[in-house]
This record gives C-alpha cells, sequence and structure tokens, in this order.
C-alpha cells in the first residue's frame, strides 16, 4: 500500500493537513470580519434603569476600542467584529463595572448586562469592589495615604491600553507559535528516526518516500512555527533576560539547518534514485538534520524545563 | 489683641495637628510572587515598593504601592506573559491597604486584613499573619498573602498547554521607619 503511494501523492497529503492545523491554530486572528451585535441594560443596585452609561467594548486582540451610551431605558446595543471584547460600563455617580472577557462571534445578538454599585465619596484612589465589615479593614478616612504621597511617576500609575494590546496580541502570536512547535516536533522525530532506513542501502523506497514526506511536512510545520515567533510584536524598552536568550539563539542553529536540510536531502535523494551511493555535499545531510533537530530540541526544552 | 489673635491662630491649627499623629515610610522592601507549574517553579522579586502609614486616634491607615513591571523573574519572557495576564500594562500597579492599631507596633505578630487592587480588581484578606520586628524607631515585618488568580479574574498562564496551579503566594519582607 505503501509503496504504491509516491513521495510526492504523500507530501502532498501531509501538506494539506498542515494547512488544516494551521487554520485551526490561526483561525482566532482571521475570524474579524463578519458582524455581530451585543446588547443589554445597564442597571443599579435596585434595579433601576442606569441612563447615559457608557460601555466600552476594548477588543481583547487588537485594541481596538467601540462605544456606546445607554438610552433612557438603560438598554444599549453595540455593532462588533466577531472576538472576544473586554466590556467596560462607566456612569457618574457609579463605580466601573466590566466584564473581563465577553465573546462575540454568533448571528445572534449577544446579552450582557450591567450592574453597577454607587460610588463611595472618592478620594480620588480607590476603586470599588463589595466592601465588607472587617475588623481592622481599610477605611476611607481622610488622613489615610494616596498614591500622590508616595511619589510614583505618571508613568509608573497610568495605564497604557495600547501597551496591552501589544501584549496581548504578543501572547496569542506566541501561544500560536508554542503550539505550532510542539506539533512541528511529532513529524521532525519521525523524520529523523526513519532516516537511516531511508539512506541505507534497501533497494525499496517507500521509507525514503515516508521520509521526505515527513521531512516536508516538518519543514512547513517549522515555518510556520517561525512565522509566529519573528511577526509576534516586540515590547519597547525590554532587555532579554534569561533562558529566552538561549531558545532565541537556538533560532540561529536550526532555522538555517531547516534550510539546508531538504536541499542536502533533495540531492541525496537524487542520487539514491539515480542508483548511486550518496556522495559530495549531500553526504551532510544526516549530520546536518541531526544538528538541526538538536537544536530544535533544545530551543524547545530551554523554555519548557528549568535546568 | 495679641493674645486673642495668637489663641485664634491656636485654634484654627489644631485640628492640622491631631489630623496626623505619626507616619510611616516604607525603607527598603522585597516583595516575591511564587507561580507553581508541573515544569517550573518561578519566583518574581520586586524591590519598587513604596509605602507610607498615617496615624491618628490610634488607628494607622497603610497604603503600599509596587509597579507590576517591576516583578523580575530572572526571565524576560515569563515576565512579559505575567505582566500580559495580569493587565499590568492597563493596570500598573499593585495597591494593598489595610488599617492598624497604632499599639500593633509594638507587638511581635499581628493579624491585618488587608484589601489589594490589582489586576483591574479588588481582593480582601482577612487576618493575614505577619512577624514584627522592632527596634528602635524601625519596623521588619515579614509574612506571606495567599493570593490567587482567581481572586484577581487572572486567567492562569499556561506553559506546554498546562496551566500554572491557582495559587500565586506572596512573600513580604518590608523595613518600615516611623517618622
Amino acid at each position: 500500500m505503501l509503496r504504491s503511494w509516491s513521495s510526492n501523492s504523500i507530501a502532498a497529503y501531509l501538506r494539506i493537513l498542515a494547512v488544516c492545523l494551521l487554520v485551526q491554530a490561526t483561525l482566532p486572528l482571521i475570524a474579524q470580519t463578519a458582524a455581530g451585535v451585543v446588547q443589554g441594560t445597564v442597571s443599579d443596585e435596585s434595579g433601576k434603569a442606569v441612563a447615559n452609561a457608557t460601555i466600552t467594548a476594548t477588543s481583547i486582540d487588537s485594541g481596538q476600542k467601540h462605544t456606546a451610551n445607554t438610552g433612557p431605558d438603560g438598554t444599549y446595543k453595540l455593532d462588533l467584529p466577531p472576538g472576544n471584547y473586554r466590556l467596560t460600563f462607566e456612569a457618574a455617580g457609579f463605580k466601573t463595572f466590566e466584564i473581563s472577557s465577553a465573546t462575540v462571534g454568533g448571528t445572534e445578538p449577544e446579552v450582557f448586562d450591567g450592574k453597577l454599585e454607587r460610588s463611595e465619596p472618592a478620594d480620588g484612589t480607590r476603586a470599588g469592589t463589595q466592601e465588607e465589615n472587617l475588623p481592622n479593614a481599610p477605611s476611607s478616612s481622610t488622613t489615610a495615604p494616596s498614591l500622590s504621597d508616595l511619589g510614583l511617576s505618571p508613568e509608573q500609575t497610568q495605564g497604557n491600553p495600547r501597551e496591552q494590546a501589544l501584549l496581548d496580541k504578543r501572547t496569542h502570536m506566541l501561544k500560536i507559535h508554542q503550539r505550532m512547535g510542539l506539533i512541528t516536533t511529532i513529524p521532525l522525530v519521525a523524520t529523523v528516526i526513519l532516516g537511516p532506513g531511508a539512506g541505507g542501502k534497501s533497494e525499496g523506497t517507500a521509507i525514503r518516500d515516508l521520509h521526505v514526506a515527513l521531512g516536508s511536512l516538518t519543514g512547513d510545520l517549522y515555518g510556520i512555527t517561525a512565522y509566529y515567533a519573528i511577526r509576534a510584536p516586540r515590547i519597547p524598552g525590554t532587555k532579554k533576560r534569561g533562558p529566552i536568550k538561549f531558545h532565541e539563539a537556538m533560532a540561529w542553529i536550526h532555522g538555517p539547518g531547516m534550510i539546508l536540510t531538504p536541499i542536502l536531502g533533495a540531492m541525496a535523494f537524487s542520487q539514491k534514485n539515480n542508483g548511486e551511493k550518496v556522495h559530495g555535499i549531500a553526504q551532510a545531510h544526516g549530520p546536518v538534520a541531526i544538528v538541526t533537530a538538536g537544536a530544535f530540541g533544545a530551543a524547545l526544552l530551554s523554555v519548557s524545563v528549568k535546568f | 489683641m495679641n493674645k486673642r489673635i495668637l489663641t485664634v491662630f491656636i485654634l484654627a491649627a489644631l485640628p492640622t495637628f491631631a489630623a496626623v499623629d505619626s507616619q510611616w515610610l516604607l525603607q527598603e522592601s522585597t516583595l516575591t510572587y511564587h507561580v507553581s507549574h508541573p515544569l517550573h517553579q518561578s519566583e518574581g522579586v520586586s524591590h519598587a515598593a513604596k509605602g507610607k502609614g498615617v496615624c491618628h486616634a490610634g488607628q494607622c491607615e497603610f497604603l503600599i504601592a509596587v509597579p507590576v513591571k517591576s516583578f523580575d523573574s530572572g526571565d524576560s519572557n515569563r515576565d512579559l506573559h505575567m505582566i500580559q495576564v495580569t493587565r499590568g500594562a492597563e493596570f500598573p500597579l499593585v495597591t494593598v491597604r489595610t488599617r492598624l492599631p497604632e499599639s500593633d507596633a509594638t507587638a511581635s505578630a499581628i493579624n491585618a486584613d488587608l484589601e489589594i487592587q490589582f489586576a483591574g480588581q479588588t481582593s480582601q484578606y482577612k487576618q493575614v499573619a505577619f512577624k514584627l520586628d522592632k527596634q528602635g524607631n524601625q519596623i521588619h515585618l515579614t509574612g506571606t498573602i495567599p493570593a490567587t488568580l482567581v481572586d484577581f479574574k487572572i486567567d492562569p498562564p499556561s506553559l506546554l498547554t498546562m496551566p500554572v496551579k491557582n495559587d500565586i503566594p506572596i512573600r513580604v519582607d518590608m523595613t518600615w521607619r516611623q517618622q
């Protein structure tokens, strides 16, 4: 059965598999086009509608913001591209209410209601949630120190939603990078295991064809894995420390190796198919592949296991 | 006439004197969070906390603030992930508030109720135990805050698809000086 498959057809099959995996892994990134609807009612603790409250939907993926205000009956409606959003409900005299993750996607409108608590007379520093009567709980007395008493700079106290959006995107892309790296390991290991059989003295071509097909799949998956690492946003002002430096250094070995290995492999494959013994530079295919796989494994382990 | 003016000034100034009896300033601090993962045990350390305590009528109000970005685990990649999951760019500070009797300054151990704002959420921790060591006008305080990710609605970061444990205890080591 295996013999009846050419290396090209196996490679084609595995490439389709790789595309399916890619689509599954990247679906959250590309499914951003169709529109969804978020609606609901904003009310206070007594259930009374809160008019003119502002609802802000911040895309967790892109940081893009959409806002709407409630009408006299406390209702609102937001048209949003599908995705994950953080919903913030704000109104004068009330504490901010937040829904940290709201998924918008289907054809049906998603309902998210906001329940606002009346705010205490504020000292300008305290956001609130439910207070409890603790024996020595923090009070809101006028002598309580505030953030301005601590001498923190504005950069330290003010939030930066744009940077948060950048971090969210970075993490999202690196999660895909991590998953794809793990998936890539499977055909990579299989290719290496089949290597000696593919280059042996056997006249049969089945193992060689499978080796080529798995190698092709590995190369494709590796390319996708690398793409998500390279394209992940850099965070300004971050100095790299720790295992990530080794992880990235390994890429300078397995990256060129992943280009060189198939080139040398194609030369060896051609020589074998011509009935020749593998010779010349093509002989380096095996050693280069081993070094490449080793560097890839070391890169994976460096960020996975603490040494 | 002069006596009358002086009396008026003293009376006017009395609330000011009465408002604050004494103050405490945070001199040094080491805050360490601990994260457990099946493959890793990680710790992040910050020495950047700033704090102040204001005492009045036998009660002291304390505020401590720590920049989220100041925690260093020795791995910049992990630190960036921690900032991301804790929404540290959007909510850059962890603040801790507590109110303690002024008399606690002479105790060797106290239990404090803490109100912690972190990652855009507020959580309260009741009766957290701390050890105190007073030397002169300085107090050395140590303890562990039993924080969890769920308390602050933080999605557990994962490595190799395995999430970290919910518990993120924070060890506190502080030196306060009375003004």
